[in-house]
């Protein structure tokens, strides 16, 4: 042990290390189940579907692509991977752009109604959405806005908005005001000082942001089970559901699917996991 | 607004309508559809007959909606022992100084929180698969060949093996979170603990655990808030099945809207979870809130 103090206790050092092997065996074993499951469709996903039957577990003797080429010719896997992807990508600048500028002006400026309107996004962070589903659905019905290319990303803004709206929000109470009242002397508008200026400044709040955003909007799968079902917009998840009734003994087939389906983030994850320990840290304690 | 650098009025409106607008057709404005479909005999179609309280007055004899009821409150409880007590245990291990590799295994561990609900259910289906599963393998390895059984299709353990996913899947974050609380612990109390003799698990309940009593408070809230809306997962392994044994109330709002065409009794139900959901939370958020009050005083 690192104390000093502790070398007096020299007759417990055996059951010490002891405790210590167990210690770490325990914690292993625990990052092993974590790390096996994708490691598992990893290689099952090479595998031969018969070979995968005999043994499910074993490593593929003669890896191959072939589960991948069967499951994009088979199914709508690429379709729905860029639907997915397209939802992320239209959702993501518009969730961060509202949640910035509602974020900014909730912090800085108590206009009328300032109270009223932040205890009114507040309720978007302590509603459960998913008690949403059925109304949603007909309201967007009655709107003729179901089956859209939009539809999704319209719900997911709306959604995404309160949590970035509170994480700016606090930010910005750490930016100290002269910042803008300099940029105003120096005769730069309102919405110049807040692009040029506290934008960038809110960089890292908004890098936090994205990135629990990034994972929600790539993941989600209540609604868009529920707001999309003309085959050329299912997303990822949701798509994944329907492989699995079509192809329900094909095991790599399906593993093939999965492991694609999850590489993103993993490829992501890897790159960015201190950042995105930290980010998925602070939108959770502050939320 | 005499404030020098504030927008102008207009300028200002301009500013907060377009996300004001959106979010309040999005997340506001349903729950009045709901609140207003509550009252309809509707199937979706054209046809919708105004029926007052009927709807609520059926949901509140329906057996199977308080019984996913409960299966939430029972999935809470689960989770919120499994996730938060494991992800305590392992980041006490953690910060110990006793476990090596301490950023390999917070990096791994944390993975699973980053893939779907739906891939990690899938995941945990083939692991109780009855033909390739790994549990069935592991049984068959050690011989307990007899043991194999159909794991999600048995109703006295789907709701607790539909929850392990869930446990397993969550540990890391809870953890994560209480490891960044524990960095901020003071070194020298622990030091002075451990030189009055406080070692192991005594020094873990009796010096960290009130430090991080705030933490843990956080981490419960997120954990109830979380439990009370799965779905995902449910619907990817079981379904709810078999029977209604593992159902929770978002899949049996799902199941009475899509797959019944009961609209309105759907609506009235969003409502009811709607209700409910805030309940659970904000009587656990009250509870927690008086809790740590009574403590420091």
């Amino acid at each position: 042990m690192e104390n000093p103090a502790s070398g007096a206790r020299r007759r417990g050092s055996f059951r010490r290390s002891l405790g210590r092997v167990v210690v770490n065996f325990l914690m292993i074993l625990f990052s092993v189940s974590c790390l096996y499951p994708v490691v598992w469709l990893c290689y099952a996903s090479l595998n031969d579907k018969r070979d995968f039957t005999v043994n499910p577990v074993a490593l593929p003797k003669a890896p191959n692509l072939d589960n991948y080429f069967a499951i994009f010719s088979q199914s709508d896997m690429g379709v729905w991977m860029l639907n997915t992807l397209r939802n992320t990508a239209v959702s993501l600048p518009f969730i961060l752009l509202f949640g910035f500028i509602i974020g900014y002006l909730l912090s800085r400026f108590h206009f009328r109604g300032h109270t009223a309107l932040y205890g009114y996004f507040l309720l978007g962070i302590v509603i459960p959405i998913h008690a949403l589903m059925i109304p949603l659905y007909v309201q967007f019905k009655k709107c003729h806005i179901l089956n859209r290319w939009f539809t999704l990303p319209v719900a997911y803004v709306a959604f995404g908005m309160p949590i970035v709206i509170f994480l700016v929000e606090s930010y910005v109470h750490s930016i100290p005001v002269e910042m803008e009242e300099a940029a105003t002397l120096d005769g730069s508008g309102f919405s110049r000082t807040l692009f040029s200026i506290i934008l960038p400044i809110c960089r890292p709040v908004l890098v936090t942001a994205g990135i629990i955003q990034f994972f929600t909007c790539w993941n989600e799968f209540s609604f868009a089970l529920i707001l999309v079902s003309r085959d050329t917009l299912v997303t990822l998840p949701v798509g994944m559901t329907l492989f699995k009734g079509q192809y329900s003994t094909d095991y790599p087939g399906m593993m093939a699917a999965m492991f694609l389906s999850i590489l993103p983030a993993i490829i992501l994850y890897l790159a960015f996991s201190k950042q995105i320990i930290k980010g998925m840290v602070t939108g959770a304690v502050k939320g | 607004m005499q404030n020098p650098i504030a927008p102008k009025k207009h300028v200002l409106l301009l500013y907060l309508l377009p996300g004001f607008l959106l979010y309040t057709f999005v997340v506001v404005v349903p729950i009045f559809v709901a609140a207003y479909c509550g009252f309809f005999n509707w199937s979706g179609g054209p046809k919708m007959r105004f029926i007052g309280f009927r709807n609520y007055a059926e949901l509140f004899k329906d057996g199977v909606f308080w019984l996913s009821f409960r299966n939430n409150i029972l999935l809470t409880v689960i989770s919120a022992v499994g996730q938060i007590g494991i992800a305590f245990l392992f980041a006490s291990l953690l910060s110990s100084g006793l476990v090596r590799a301490k950023a390999f295994h917070r990096t791994v561990i944390f993975l699973p929180c980053v893939f779907s609900a739906v891939v990690v259910g899938f995941i945990w289906s083939m692991i109780y698969d009855y033909n390739y599963g790994l549990i069935n393998q592991f049984l068959k390895l050690i011989g307990k060949g007899s043991a194999v059984k159909p794991w999600l299709s048995d109703p006295k353990w789907s709701l607790v093996l539909v929850t392990i996913p869930l446990v397993w899947q969550y540990i890391g974050y809870y953890m994560v979170i209480l490891l960044s609380a524990y960095s901020s612990i003071d070194r020298s109390v622990l030091e002075m603990a451990e030189l009055d003799g406080a070692t192991g698990w005594k020094k873990a309940v009796y010096i960290t655990l009130p430090l991080l009593k705030n933490t843990l408070f956080v981490c419960l809230t997120l954990c109830i808030a979380g439990s009370m809306r799965v779905f995902d997962n449910i619907y990817v392994m079981t379904g709810g099945g078999p029977g209604n044994s593992s159902s929770v109330m978002a899949l049996y709002a799902y199941n009475t809207s899509f797959v019944r065409y009961r609209m309105g009794y759907g609506s009235a139900m969003s409502i009811l979870i709607l209700a409910l959901s805030l309940l659970v939370i904000g009587g656990s958020r009250g509870l927690l809130a008086r809790f740590s009050r009574k403590e420091e005083t």
